[in-house]
């Protein structure tokens, strides 16, 4: 056998491992397109290059479902150092062993953080944003304000709700919070929530899976009344569409959002100084006015009219009902079959 | 009837030998091997396997029979996937027989017209038909503007949706299985028919629809196995309130993380697909035999 014939071969094979020595410092943060992209490139990405030197590039492919799925499909090697996904995804991701662990030696900025959010993650993620469920409506329809998730049952709102289907989050957590104002709970006994998820139904024009769709809803007028989450609820306002939202009296449930490292990222260094700065004081209160929305900071500066509508302070996060989402991940399956027979069955 | 004997060329000099061309199907059942088989193995592998404890079970399979909601979803699958097929070779037809027959110079202009949804993508047909069929769209908006109706018709979210959705993506693959097929039919025979008195539609009845019954084979074949596969349009135009196995198997992936039992829905779709193939192969075969042993007889 010819050596030589191999060489050029062995000779690429070299060269071709070699960027990834020569740009070690370049990391690959995974997260969401639209607004999301501009605002967290202009607070948390380019301050962070500044400091630390280390270029960032930004992948706005996939929701935090398909991210999951990419990693777990290639078992903890998805080609991102940095995702940003939910609780949900952090603790599924945890017990499958494809995300890192966190501790505050890597990334000191986690001991600032609210324990019991971020308890609710779980050890592989950390939580760098709150939003909570809101009830959204159109201030030009109806006479006074909601109070209550009760009043999307108002004769009024006949035909002018609309709900996200089960694959949206925020469904499971409607029906958690009309279970427990019903005298049910939000694991064990919320045969109160499915009841009532079936009046809404009944009520709604239908449902729909994505923000999007779903505020186009609301923005045209067709319907008057929905859940939704507050960050993009305060987009809605801030653009002069003419709704509001309110956190009802029975309380909410937060959508908490994370930041993981996948177990097999390259640059696990550059991936946990990327999340520590996004935990620092500055970038929390650059990224609670920029993107409207909440933090697991208490300890951050922000103007008053923000720190009213968002979660920042301990009040408010004794306020919140923290769901359990391992033991919800458990029953999901269960549900979704529940929901196609009691609830979808139930729409006009 | 002159038969032509047709004999083996004699081996030429220096030609490979018969083992040899096995080496030339080598490439393509190493690539079929690496992305067909191993996936399909894998799938296969999945369906037996309990999603939390990964120990081998047949629960997902128990579950598949007996949740009523999969079998449900997979009878919406064959019942839009049947319609789809005969609306794409009813529709098809007329346009492939005007593609094979015409001689007109407004041939290739239809020919164009009929292909040109390809040139744009599914999802963007599909939003499309969203905007039109939605309870705010087009029509409904247009009947309530003219005082036809009083509210919306149910248009989109169900079965009509995503049937109309789907025969707009498929037609063009129907209309060219027809042609093709309905080309391959002797003209002559149409003008013997025809000087021998038989009327247009009698032509057509006697003569072109039996003889291109290969090209309505396959083009049912194509429209169903496209229709049970296609993701975007039932997503879009079906909505939660009809969902075909493709949306089903989506949900399992991403949502319920439950790959297991998406396997088995993916296995469920292939299943249906393959006796629908093998439905059609073997009728096409069966009648192919007939003529052979007819024109056996005659000869």
């Amino acid at each position: 056998m010819n050596v030589n014939r191999y060489l050029p071969l062995c000779l690429t094979l070299m060269l071709s491992g070699a960027p990834g020595l020569a740009f070690a410092e370049t990391l690959v943060v995974n997260s969401y397109g639209g607004p999301y992209e501009a605002i967290i490139e202009e607070r948390i990405i380019k301050p962070f290059e500044e400091k630390s030197g280390i270029d960032v590039v930004y992948d706005a492919v996939g929701s935090a479902s398909q991210d999951y799925a990419k990693i777990k499909a290639t078992r903890g090697q998805p080609g991102f150092d940095v995702v940003v996904m939910t609780a949900s995804q952090s603790l599924q991701g945890c017990k499958d062993g494809l995300l890192e662990k966190l501790d505050v030696t890597a990334v000191p900025n986690l001991g600032k953080l609210v324990p019991s959010l971020a308890a609710v993650a779980g050890p592989c993620g950390a939580v760098h944003e709150v939003q909570y469920m809101s009830l959204l409506y159109r201030t030009d329809k109806l006479a006074s304000p909601p109070t209550s998730w009760s009043s999307l049952l108002d004769p009024e709102l006949k035909g002018r709700i609309i709900l996200p289907t089960f694959q949206n989050i925020m469904a499971v957590f409607l029906m958690e919070i009309m279970s427990v104002t019903r005298g049910g709970d939000m694991i064990d006994n919320v045969d109160p929530g499915f009841s009532a998820m079936a009046e809404l139904a009944r009520q709604s024009i239908g449902f729909e899976q994505s923000s999007a769709i779903l505020e186009s809803y609301i923005k045209d007028g067709t319907v008057w009344a929905m859940p939704f989450w507050n960050g993009r609820a305060q987009l809605l306002v801030d653009q002069g569409v003419p709704v509001d939202y309110v956190r009802p009296k029975e309380g909410t449930v937060p959508l908490i959002a994370t930041l993981n490292v996948p177990v097999g990222a390259t640059n696990k260094q550059a991936a946990t100084a990327f999340i520590d700065f996004f935990l620092e004081k500055s970038s929390q209160e650059a990224w609670v006015t920029g993107y409207k929305v909440g933090s697991a900071r208490t300890d951050i500066d922000i103007p008053d009219d923000i720190r009213k509508r968002q979660i920042t302070t301990q009040a408010d996060l004794e306020s919140l009902k923290l769901p359990d989402l391992s033991r919800i991940a458990d029953k999901l399956g269960e549900w979704g079959e529940r929901w196609e027979r009691d609830v979808v069955s139930q729409a006009n | 009837m002159s038969t032509i004997a047709l004999t083996a060329p004699a081996a030429m000099p220096g030609a490979p030998a018969r083992s040899s061309g096995y080496l030339v199907l080598a490439p393509s059942c190493l690539v079929l091997t690496i992305f067909f088989a191993l996936p399909m193995g894998t799938m296969i592998g999945m369906s037996f396997m309990d999603a939390q404890t990964l120990s081998p079970t047949l629960l997902n399979y128990q579950r598949f029979f007996s949740d009523g909601l999969s079998l449900a979803g997979l009878y919406r699958t064959a019942v839009m996937s049947i319609l789809v097929a005969v609306c794409v070779t009813v529709l098809g037809y007329p346009v492939a027989y005007y593609l094979a027959r015409s001689r007109s110079r407004w041939r290739a202009l239809v020919f164009a017209l009929a292909l040109a949804p390809e040139l744009a993508g599914v999802v963007l047909r599909t939003y499309g038909w969203l905007i039109i069929l939605e309870d705010r769209g087009f029509i409904n908006d247009m009947l309530i503007n003219l005082g036809l109706i009083a509210s919306p018709l149910p248009l989109s979210k169900n079965l009509f949706a995503v049937v109309v959705g789907l025969t707009h993506v498929v037609l063009p693959f129907g209309i060219l299985s027809l042609t093709t097929s309905i080309q391959g039919i002797d003209p002559n025979l149409e003008r013997a028919a025809q000087m021998l008195g038989a009327s247009r539609l009698s032509v057509i009845r006697h003569i072109i629809l039996p003889l291109s019954v290969p090209g309505i084979v396959s083009s049912l074949l194509i429209s169903f196995t496209m229709a049970a596969s296609a993701y975007a349009t039932p997503a879009l135009l079906g909505g939660a309130r009809f969902k075909v196995l493709a949306t089903m198997i989506y949900e399992q992936v991403l949502f319920y993380i439950d790959w297991g039992f998406a396997a088995v829905m993916a296995i469920a779709l292939l299943i249906m697909m393959l006796a629908i193939s093998f439905l059609g192969i073997r009728y096409e075969t069966r009648r192919g035999n007939r003529r052979s042993n007819r024109e056996g007889e005659a000869s």
